[in-house]
């Protein structure tokens, strides 16, 4: 067996060879280390299964204060007796002779028949040689022995009365090797070798919040696909978040249990005069009501990132263009394992002439192959703005089920139309919590909000 | 998103030859999303913009199609007739102008049709009725009412004993007592006049938005039905009484049609409408060569009528489907019809290039050095609430902005600094091991034009010897390796910081944000048990626009 010790490991070892059990503070002085050194040592041994640290507990006992000047000047009922070895004396004298141990001295000597009285004279009846409590008395003496090298019997009589007897509860270790290490040849000199092979303690590493990495891979993954990142307000006017979509004022979705309106807050200006006057007109062509741009001016917490991409492409007008945006969206929820107020969302569109249905299901299933998802299907669903459109679930295989991720569809030309965009747009988007859970094996969606350190300082980086 | 509950086995019935596996598998390809599955019961979800499927009968319709069962549109077979007159007055014109309404003879009832019949009625009022606002249903006992009706409207005093209950209760009884008087009332304003059916007995037949009368109750021994509309548009009532009409054909009812009269009202059609449409557009937007009977025939699958026409395809659409505006809508119904499994996923190469936005490209820099420094990310909610913004740091709460009505208390105010976010992770980690560094990038909004958004960020450090000379050192090395910026500290007075230990941070001699030892007060507040030192500063106009 070659294994590598340390100076300590080597002294201790040889040690123990010679004298096979020790305690540390023996090992102290056959090997001439310090406590620190020997505490560590040991430690050390004991991980590699090298020594054995049997811990055990003795009491020894000691004399009080009392039970010392019982044992210098004799137990209070043998001085009694001794005073009235050659005379009987009279109580007050015995009373003041013994000062305060008459008291006690005197009941014991009675109740064992040792004295009698008579008239007023106390006067003894018999002279025991051996006191009960007498033998436990000389064998402590001024030492700390034992307790089991005592009479347990003798020691009884004594160890109730006060101040007599002190117990010590003392904890010993004692070190031995193991069968192995009595093998070990321990070589004499210093190789500077340490152990290698030893556990070591955990540092936590700083590290960006896992949920971060799955916003910079889903952003990666989008760049390389030819999309440029585009940013927006999360404050945004009703108007692009949702009459620029097609959302007509009386839809249950921008009711104040779903959408979150900042409280009396209007924007001033909305788009331009063009715009507003064309989505208008949609509106009230395609939902006949009337349309108040009072209505279209209520500032929300944007409940979708669409409201960003739709003002760029009115902005813009490209014919041919790749963007997506990233970020907060919004919803008056109440929050759950599954729902948050306040989530991550990334939403795309493609514009260009040639565009197609299966042109957005072949970006989607290309995304999801590129985060590990490659079971796939499409369902149709429903959303205002897009026709037709289309929702993708994927097979989670921990959950053993399908579960719904991005919708999509194709802008309608209701939507488009009034911004001046001629071009067909397919959008799609869809919140990024719901692929880091899966990436994450999450089943609550709020652990990523928790910001709880020892979940942050353990979550595996690379998933 | 409303929920309908079915029975496969009665779908079966409905369908036609079908199994159960085959119906379940086909449901999402109608668009619903089955919620839960217990047995014989499926629930399942369905788009507000088709309230057909709010019934097993109008899903039995599409699965029909689906199947190649049944095909083509949904024809409605409305037998004229005079018997049935309905009178509008004109003052119904201010609170609820237009009622519509249609009768449906010969059908047999039982438990499940009244059921279905039932949550189609909740559907469409709190769907396409925008609870009851727009428009509403009343469905009677036909044989329990003498024609010809008048819709007019009555004082809040009139009596009649309404559904589900043994007493004559007043119009303002109803809306003060009964839990749909007191859920729609408000619809009807504060006008004195209330709207009202009557019959030629002067019988009331209808409160409409609010409750029918008890005698008109539909039971499983009624045979003929009375549908009225009521609402404040004459599409939206006709759109209503459309679904209805076509369930109620398809459950095996006859139609016949009502004849209405009187102010701005009119007899409805519930004819179908004709949309052209072109393959082309079809293809270029499916990427198919679909052929014009292909097309045609996916069209009916959809249950829609279609025939070719030179070189355009024709589409009927049946009255109830006024969810379909133009030919958009008719590419998605081709989609259906052919099939969205049948579509196979192209990628065809980018015509342009990526780009990551120059914001992220910094702020991912920014989260490189912090973490190189020691600094471990963290993520808190933009809108979160007084008590962590402003009671717990001392800070004072001047023109917050709040959100209108959030369910969460937790969550209601929008963040004007990201310090107080970190503070509170730390009071929630007290128990794991220090030092604990943290850091966060983010949005914080104050009130402006109207509202101002800028990126913050903020860093602490918490352990048993953190200073004021750790955390300025580490904001300066982080700005002068990470953008070569160099900042000072000027003596700064903060309620979330200690006094004398607290610095404002300037650039350019302009005040960018705070550093400090966080202040006993804030410390106890949060039950934090360790010294604590921060930073905020703002980026915009710092390290990008």
């Amino acid at each position: 067996m070659s294994q590598v010790f340390h100076e300590i490991e080597k002294k201790i070892i040889t040690s123990l060879k010679d004298n096979p059990k020790q305690t540390p503070e023996k090992l102290e002085k056959s090997t001439n280390l310090s406590p620190d050194q020997i505490r560590r040592g040991i430690e050390w041994l004991k991980l590699k299964e090298l020594a054995i640290v049997n811990e055990s507990q003795t009491i020894h006992i000691s004399l009080g204060k009392n039970g010392l000047e019982s044992f210098h000047k004799g137990l209070p009922e043998r001085r009694l007796l001794d005073l009235l070895k050659n005379e009987s004396k009279k109580l007050q004298d015995l009373q003041r002779e013994l000062g305060s141990i008459f008291g006690p001295a005197m009941g014991l000597a009675r109740k064992n028949n040792w004295v009698d009285t008579s008239e007023d004279k106390i006067f003894l009846k018999n002279y025991p040689p051996e006191i009960p409590g007498e033998k436990s008395l000389k064998q402590i003496g001024e030492n700390k022995i034992s307790k089991s090298e005592i009479d347990i019997d003798d020691l009884s009589n004594i160890s109730k009365r006060p101040d007599f007897i002190v117990e010590d509860i003392i904890k010993t270790k004692e070190i031995s090797l193991t069968e192995n290490a009595k093998s070990i040849e321990i070589i004499a000199g210093s190789s500077g070798a340490i152990n290698v092979e030893s556990k070591v303690p955990d540092v936590f590493v700083a590290r960006t919040h896992p949920l971060k990495d799955t916003i910079d891979e889903i952003r990666e993954i989008f760049v390389t696909l030819g999309f440029t990142e585009i940013i927006g307000s999360m404050t945004q006017p009703s108007f692009w978040n949702f009459d620029a979509l097609f959302t007509p004022q009386d839809h249950p979705a921008r009711e104040l249990q779903d959408t979150f309106y900042l409280d009396g807050l209007s924007a001033k200006k909305i788009g331009t005069l063009e715009q507003i006057r064309k989505i208008s007109e949609s509106h009230k062509k395609n939902w006949r009501y009337y349309w108040d741009i009072n209505e279209a001016k209520k500032m929300v917490l944007r409940t979708h990132t669409t409201c960003v991409t739709i003002k760029h492409l009115a902005e813009n007008k490209s014919d041919e263009s790749r963007v997506f945006s990233l970020g907060r969206v919004f919803r008056n929820e109440k929050v759950s394992y599954k729902h948050l107020v306040e989530f991550n969302q990334i939403e795309g569109v493609v514009v260009g002439k040639n565009a197609t249905l299966r042109d957005l299901m072949g970006i989607q299933r290309e995304f999801y192959r590129r985060i590990g998802i490659t079971k796939i299907k499409f369902w149709p669903t429903f959303f205002p703005y897009t026709e037709p459109s289309l929702q993708t679930m994927v097979y989670n295989d921990r959950l053993e089920k399908w579960v719904e991720l991005f919708g999509m569809g194709i802008f309608r030309p209701e939507v488009t139309k009034p911004l001046g965009i001629t071009k067909p747009v397919l959008a799609w988007g869809g919140g990024i919590e719901r692929i880091a859970m899966l990436k994450y094996g999450l089943d609550d969606v709020r652990e990523f909000y928790n910001n709880n350190l020892s979940w942050l300082r353990s979550a595996t980086k690379c998933q | 998103m409303p929920v309908v509950e079915l029975s496969y086995s009665r779908l079966q019935k409905l369908v036609g030859k079908v199994s159960k596996k085959q119906i379940s598998d086909s449901l999402p390809f109608l668009g619903l999303d089955i919620e839960s599955e217990d047995k014989d019961l499926v629930r399942v979800e369905y788009s507000p913009n088709r309230p057909d499927y709010s019934t097993d009968l109008g899903i039995a319709l599409g699965l029909q199609g689906l199947f190649g069962i049944k095909t083509g549109a949904i024809k409605l077979n409305i037998k004229k007739s005079n018997d049935y007159v309905i009178h509008v007055e004109s003052t119904v014109t201010k609170i609820r102008p237009f009622v519509t309404g249609i009768i449906a003879k010969n059908g047999r009832i039982d438990d499940n049709t009244i059921k279905q019949l039932m949550a189609m009625q909740e559907d469409l009022h709190f769907g396409i009725g925008r609870k009851r606002k727009k428009s509403s249903i009343g469905i009677h006992d036909l044989d329990k009412i003498s024609f010809p009706l008048t819709y007019t409207t009555t004082k809040r005093d009139h009596k009649f004993v309404p559904l589900n209950s043994d007493n004559e209760l007043t119009i303002s009884e109803i809306l003060d007592n009964t839990d749909v008087g007191r859920d729609y009332g408000a619809i009807l304003g504060n006008y004195t006049q209330v709207p009202l059916i009557l019959d030629s007995k002067k019988q009331t037949v209808s409160f409409p938005p609010i409750i029918n009368a008890a005698v008109t109750t539909v039971t499983t021994n009624t045979k003929n039905l009375f549908v009225e509309v009521t609402g404040i548009a004459k599409d939206d009532v006709e759109n209503m009484l459309s679904v209805v009409a076509t369930i109620l054909q398809t459950a095996g009812f006859t139609l016949v049609s009502t004849k209405i009269s009187g102010a701005k009202n009119t007899s409805p059609k519930l004819e179908p409408r004709k949309i052209l449409i072109n393959s082309n557009l079809i293809n270029q937007m499916l990427g198919l060569h679909l052929t014009n009977s292909q097309i045609i025939s996916s069209l009916k699958k959809s249950r829609l009528d279609a025939t070719l026409k030179g070189k355009n395809i024709i589409c009927s659409i049946p009255s109830y489907r006024f969810d379909i505006f133009g030919p958009m809508d008719l590419v998605e119904e081709v989609t259906l019809g052919y099939g969205i499994q049948n579509l196979e996923p192209i990628l065809s190469p980018s015509q342009t290039l990526g780009q990551i936005n120059p914001i992220s490209i910094k702020l991912k820099s920014l989260s490189l050095i912090m973490i190189g420094l020691g600094y471990t990310e963290v993520l808190n909610s933009s809108l979160t609430s007084k008590r962590v913004l402003y009671e717990m740091t001392n800070r004072e709460s001047m023109n917050m902005i709040s959100v209108l009505d959030s369910k969460s208390q937790e969550h209601t105010i929008l963040r004007d600094s990201i310090l107080p976010g970190l503070l509170e992770n730390l009071s929630r980690n007290i128990h794991t091991s220090y030092p604990q560094k943290l850091f966060e990038t983010g949005t914080i909004f104050s009130q402006g034009n109207p509202v101002d958004e800028t990126t913050s960020f903020a860093g602490i450090s918490a352990h048993q010897d953190a200073t004021f000379t750790e955390i300025k050192s580490i904001l300066q090395s982080m700005l002068k390796t990470g953008f070569d910026l160099e900042i000072e500290t000027k003596t700064f007075s903060h309620p979330t910081f200690e006094e004398g230990r607290t610095a404002s941070i300037l650039f350019h001699g302009k005040i960018i944000g705070i550093i400090g030892e966080i202040n006993s007060k804030t410390i106890e507040n949060y039950k934090i048990r360790v010294p604590v030192v921060g930073f905020e500063i703002s980026l915009s106009g710092l390290i990008f626009d």
